[in-house]
């Protein structure tokens, strides 16, 4: 909440605001909750702690930007700070860990898969779910955020608080990781892959 | 990244640049280069195989996310019990 305080809104205005502006993110908010926690209890206080400190800063939201963005932000914010510090389920695999290993930004683009766009669609949605969620919290939320919320790389970079060219690299890497997933899941199915097409 | 002319309409097989193509098809999916992707991308699919393939695989996992990640509806007690904690510190 490093925002400068633009201005002082009225009750009034707050209130518009409040309900015109930030109230029809709940849903998002809840799934975007959900997705980092796993857990509906955690995600209802998350969301429920993002809407009180958003209401408690509201001078520092400059009316008629983006919403979303701005409230996207403190609850990543809380995540990582309060839910993260107390979580029963420490996360899998921290994303710190991950960067040591690729150890730069500068990610080489590649194609890492022979997973076919047909698999892909005949997937059930229990799969791609499954893949999504086993994906390390920080690149899980860079998919969140870029393909089910539709924020571009500046919005995700105000958001994450990392550059966009980190922004970039996180989303190739996280994608990557999504397909090796549902390359397995595609070669369980018995799903034609590049492979054994050319075995057969 | 480059542009051969190719008469018989016929793909490459292999991608010169693969690497820069796909940060590109990569940035065009994600909506990050608006209408001059169009052109580029246009080109690209009709003269590349991999970029080809690739484009369709790209845009297959992002369909399928969107379509297929369904949202976990919202508790309906959840927006009220948000106004009234909000009333409460009014």
């Amino acid at each position: 909440m490093s925002e400068v305080q633009r201005r002082i809104y009225s009750q009034e205005e707050k209130n518009a605001i409040f309900d015109g502006e930030f109230m029809p993110h709940i849903d998002s908010m809840y799934n975007f909750g959900y997705r980092l926690t796993f857990d509906e209890d955690d995600a209802k206080d998350l969301v429920q702690d993002t809407y009180l400190k958003a209401y408690r800063f509201i001078n520092s939201f400059e009316q008629g930007t983006n919403a979303k963005a701005w409230l996207f932000r403190i609850l990543k914010n809380s995540f990582i700070n309060e839910y993260r510090k107390k979580s029963k389920q420490p996360t899998k695999v921290d994303y710190q860990e991950v960067e040591t290993y690729y150890n730069s930004d500068d990610v080489h683009y590649q194609s890492t898969s022979d997973l076919r766009a047909e698999s892909v669609k005949d997937m059930l949605g229990d799969e791609i779910s499954n893949a999504l969620n086993s994906l390390a919290v920080d690149f899980r939320t860079v998919i969140i955020l870029c393909d089910l919320e539709g924020f571009t790389y500046e919005e995700m970079a105000k958001i994450l608080d990392i550059p966009i060219g980190t922004v970039r690299s996180r989303l190739h890497r996280a994608r990557n990781l999504l397909k090796e997933k549902l390359q397995g899941y595609a070669q369980n199915m018995g799903y034609n892959t590049d492979e054994e097409e050319e075995e057969a | 990244m480059e542009m051969n002319d190719n008469p018989s309409g016929e793909k490459k097989v292999q991608c010169s640049d693969e690497s820069k193509c796909l940060e590109l098809l990569e940035s065009i999916l994600d909506g990050e280069l608006q209408d001059s992707g169009k052109e580029i991308l246009k080109e690209k699919l009709a003269k590349c195989q991999p970029c080809f393939e690739h484009y369709h695989l790209e845009q297959a996992i992002r369909d399928v996310l969107k379509t297929k990640c369904t949202k976990h509806a919202v508790p309906t007690e959840l927006a009220d019990c948000i106004r009234q904690k909000i009333q409460d510190i009014k």
